[in-house]
């Protein structure tokens, strides 16, 4: 049977800076490795989101100018129908600007709050000192994934580069463990955030490709909201993704600079 | 009059480059540094009267840099430059400190002196000011070192920052929207240059369509003053172009000084015939340098020395004599060099940048000498410890060797990002650093006669190559 998986690029236009797009080549990759299409559909501002037409949402991180001009279409135009999607189990994977805007406020250094989309039970402070490095998180989430032979699977590796330090609400839960690095504020050694089917993390750019488990847990939630519970995802090696896991200066310390 | 600290601060620098250079090392920075720390004053003391240009923006100001040097030496100038990339203020001591001997020789002989200076943008932001140049020419603003300067807009602030400590005649690159509006507020003292607008491509206002998954990235699609975003009736690369804003009505701005290639030309063949246009003037010369960024790179070049002329009252420096000179300009250190070895080439494209790497998979694809390609990444502080911006980097349509190289600190990552591409060739050879020179000895070996090894490293990656290769084939070092 062939199948295609939908993703929406939310604001591919503004929020391209950190290599973000290359988790959607990996889960365009991975998912091409199991027979699977995936097309992408970039939707940028003044567009309407319909969530039924999507089974993945990616939205990533930019510029702070940028993530100003987005976040008043997202809490204006798309809002109610991103939070539709969301109570509809849709899978969403948000990296650091996208993860903030999806929370409930973000403060600005002076004190000023702006409003954000209040889709999870987290909030953002910002702060001078922005933590910039290679981190390394543990995480249950990948442990049993369909990615076969992945070294050390319960690891995941990223790289951050944040000045806002997100703070977790009752709520939500988060994504994993700090065991290099900063994560979401450098103080509770939490990373990232879990609710439904959204995953956020403050890690840039590669974290998918680096991380294969994770690329298949998205994958295989993704295809069992369209194909029912039952659906696995066929077990495909990790030798590539290996070589970057094994190589230890992909994860060698997490830098903190000014 | 210097002060009694500044000469012994040069004393000083003269000094350790003699060491320096007696130990067979490169003395770009090590002297100036030692210099400015005798002498806090040091860069304004010894530029003051001097004749000097000044060029920053993230991309093209090596080349920009050694093409201005170019024709001001065929205009009998003895130039100082730091012509190897040591673009701290250190660096611009040090060039200021080597040069003092022969300006001193120069002038007695009535010969004039130039300092034609790349200059880091952050270092820009605080030296600018101190040199107070005749021109300060600004290439371009791409996402670059982002682990360094957090932001793009905060790179453009210390341009900015040092644009206004000067009263310098200012060149603009007309088709970067970011770098354009540098002219408001300063505008008696702004010119512009550009790529001709019929010669860029047309109505490819976003890639998305062609490239099938995912749109390539662009730094400035959204007009800075308003966040709408722009409209382009033309575009050549990156976010240039001619672009104009819906809202505010902000445009690209006429360039005073314009270039074009003629026709479609194989980038692997040096020479391709340019026009280089200033008002009603047009003149043909080749480009020695291959590629579009390299017109942007002429064009500028031209521009600044046009200014410089008229600034210093030269009437040599016409539009005719710039672009006869610019024909005979070898490739900056590892910008498009080109090394034989018997009936085959070896070719450096260093890459540290997404459009620096854009520009040169554009090459490689193109070019019909391509006989193999090697990757080299590193992640030291010199090229900013974050490489995740490889993935904003359109690998996907892209035409590969059948040999394709990976190597560097960081090569599995490049492994990952090709392989993820889905277009490279499989079974991509690959080594760690430290195996790194075994493997462009492989490479060049497997390379067939008559074709030409594309090698794009980073910089310290080319760095730690070059090193190997000036060795190996008895080349000329770069500090020269
Ligand atoms: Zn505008």
């Amino acid at each position: 049977m062939k199948t295609d998986l939908h993703i929406c690029h939310l604001y591919s236009d503004l929020l391209n800076l950190y290599g973000d797009r290359g988790n959607i080549l990996a889960l365009i990759y991975r998912a091409g490795l199991r027979g699977i299409d995936v097309r992408v559909t970039s939707l940028t501002i003044g567009e309407e989101f319909d969530g039924d037409h999507y089974d993945i949402v990616f939205f990533g991180g930019g510029q702070d100018a940028e993530q100003n001009i987005i976040r008043r279409d997202l809490v204006r135009n798309k809002g109610d129908a991103v939070k539709a999607a969301i109570e509809k189990g849709k899978i969403f994977l948000c990296v650091c600007g996208g993860y903030q805007m999806m929370g409930k406020y973000y403060e600005e250094f002076d004190g000023n709050r702006i409003e954000c989309l209040a889709a999870l039970d987290v909030y953002t402070v910002a702060q001078k000192k922005r933590l910039i490095g290679n981190t390394v998180y543990r995480s249950d989430l990948s442990e049993k994934s369909a990615a076969q032979g992945c070294f050390e699977p319960g690891k995941l590796y990223g790289f951050e580069n944040h000045s806002g330090r997100t703070f977790l609400g009752d709520g939500v839960k988060p994504l994993a463990k700090v065991l290099t690095g900063a994560g979401n504020n450098g103080e509770d050694g939490t990373e990232g955030a879990v609710y439904r089917g959204v995953y956020c993390t403050y890690s840039h750019g590669s974290l998918l490709p680096k991380n294969p488990a994770m690329t298949d847990v998205l994958l295989e939630k993704a295809m069992k909201q369209r194909f029912g519970d039952d659906y696995q995802l066929a077990p495909v090696s990790c030798e590539i993704e290996n070589i970057a896991r094994r190589q230890r200066e992909t994860c060698k310390k997490g830098l903190t600079n000014p | 009059m210097k002060s009694m600290r500044t000469g012994t601060a040069l004393a000083a620098a003269g000094a350790i480059r003699f060491v320096l250079r007696f130990l067979g090392k490169g003395a770009t920075t090590l002297p100036g540094k030692i210099a400015l720390r005798i002498s806090p004053s040091f860069l304004e003391e010894v530029s003051r009267g001097q004749n000097v240009i000044m060029v920053t923006g993230t991309n093209g100001k090596t080349t920009t840099t050694h093409m201005i040097t170019e024709i001001l030496r065929k205009a009998g100038y003895s130039v100082g430059t730091n012509v190897s990339g040591a673009n701290l203020a250190s660096g611009l001591a040090t060039t200021f400190a080597e040069h003092t001997e022969k300006a001193r020789r120069a002038t007695k002989k009535g010969i004039p002196i130039a300092y034609v200076l790349e200059t880091d943008e952050a270092a820009f932001a605080v030296t600018a000011g101190k040199i107070n140049p005749h021109v300060c020419v600004v290439t371009n603003l791409f996402r670059d070192q982002l682990d360094r300067f957090g932001e793009l807009l905060y790179t453009r602030s210390c341009i900015e920052k040092g644009l206004d400590a000067t009263g310098a005649k200012i060149l603009l690159n007309a088709d970067d929207s970011m770098i354009s509006a540098l002219r408001i507020g300063r505008e008696e003292r702004t010119e512009f240059f550009g790529l001709d607008e019929g010669h860029m491509s047309r109505n490819n206002v976003t890639n998305a369509e062609e490239q099938g998954v995912l749109s390539a990235s662009s730094d400035a699609e959204y007009c800075l003053k308003c966040k709408k975003k722009f409209e382009y009736s033309a575009r050549s690369f990156g976010h240039f172009g001619v672009y104009f804003c819906p809202s505010c009505g902000d445009k690209r701005q006429e360039p005073n000084y314009s270039a074009y290639l003629s026709g479609r030309t194989d980038p692997s063949t040096s020479g391709s015939p340019m026009f280089l246009t200033h008002g009603d003037e047009t003149v043909e010369t080749t480009l020695s340098i291959p590629g579009t960024h390299n017109v942007y790179n002429s064009a500028a070049a031209v521009g600044a020395c046009r200014i410089f002329g008229r600034e210093v009252g030269d009437g040599n420096l016409s539009l005719s004599f710039c672009a006869e000179a610019l024909s005979s300009v070898r490739p900056a250190f590892g910008r498009t060099e080109k090394i034989s070895v018997g009936n085959k080439s070896f070719c450096i494209l260093l890459v540290k940048n997404p459009v620096g790497l854009d520009r040169a998979l554009t090459h490689v694809s193109e070019a019909v000498d391509t006989g193999g390609l090697y990757l080299l990444l590193n992640s030291n502080i010199a090229d900013g410890t974050d490489v995740s911006w490889i993935w904003d980097v359109d690998f996907e349509s892209r035409k590969y060797p059948e040999k394709t190289y990976v190597s560097g600190e960081r090569f599995a990552e490049m492994l990952l990002r090709l392989v993820y591409s889905r277009a490279a060739p499989k079974n991509i050879r690959h080594e760690e650093m430290k195996r790194s020179e075994a493997l462009f000895e492989e490479a060049l070996a497997a390379c067939p006669e008559g074709k030409c090894l594309y090698v794009l490293p980073n910089y310290t990656a080319m760095l730690s190559l070059r090193k190997y290769l000036v060795r190996r084939f008895h080349l000329k070092n770069y500090w020269k």
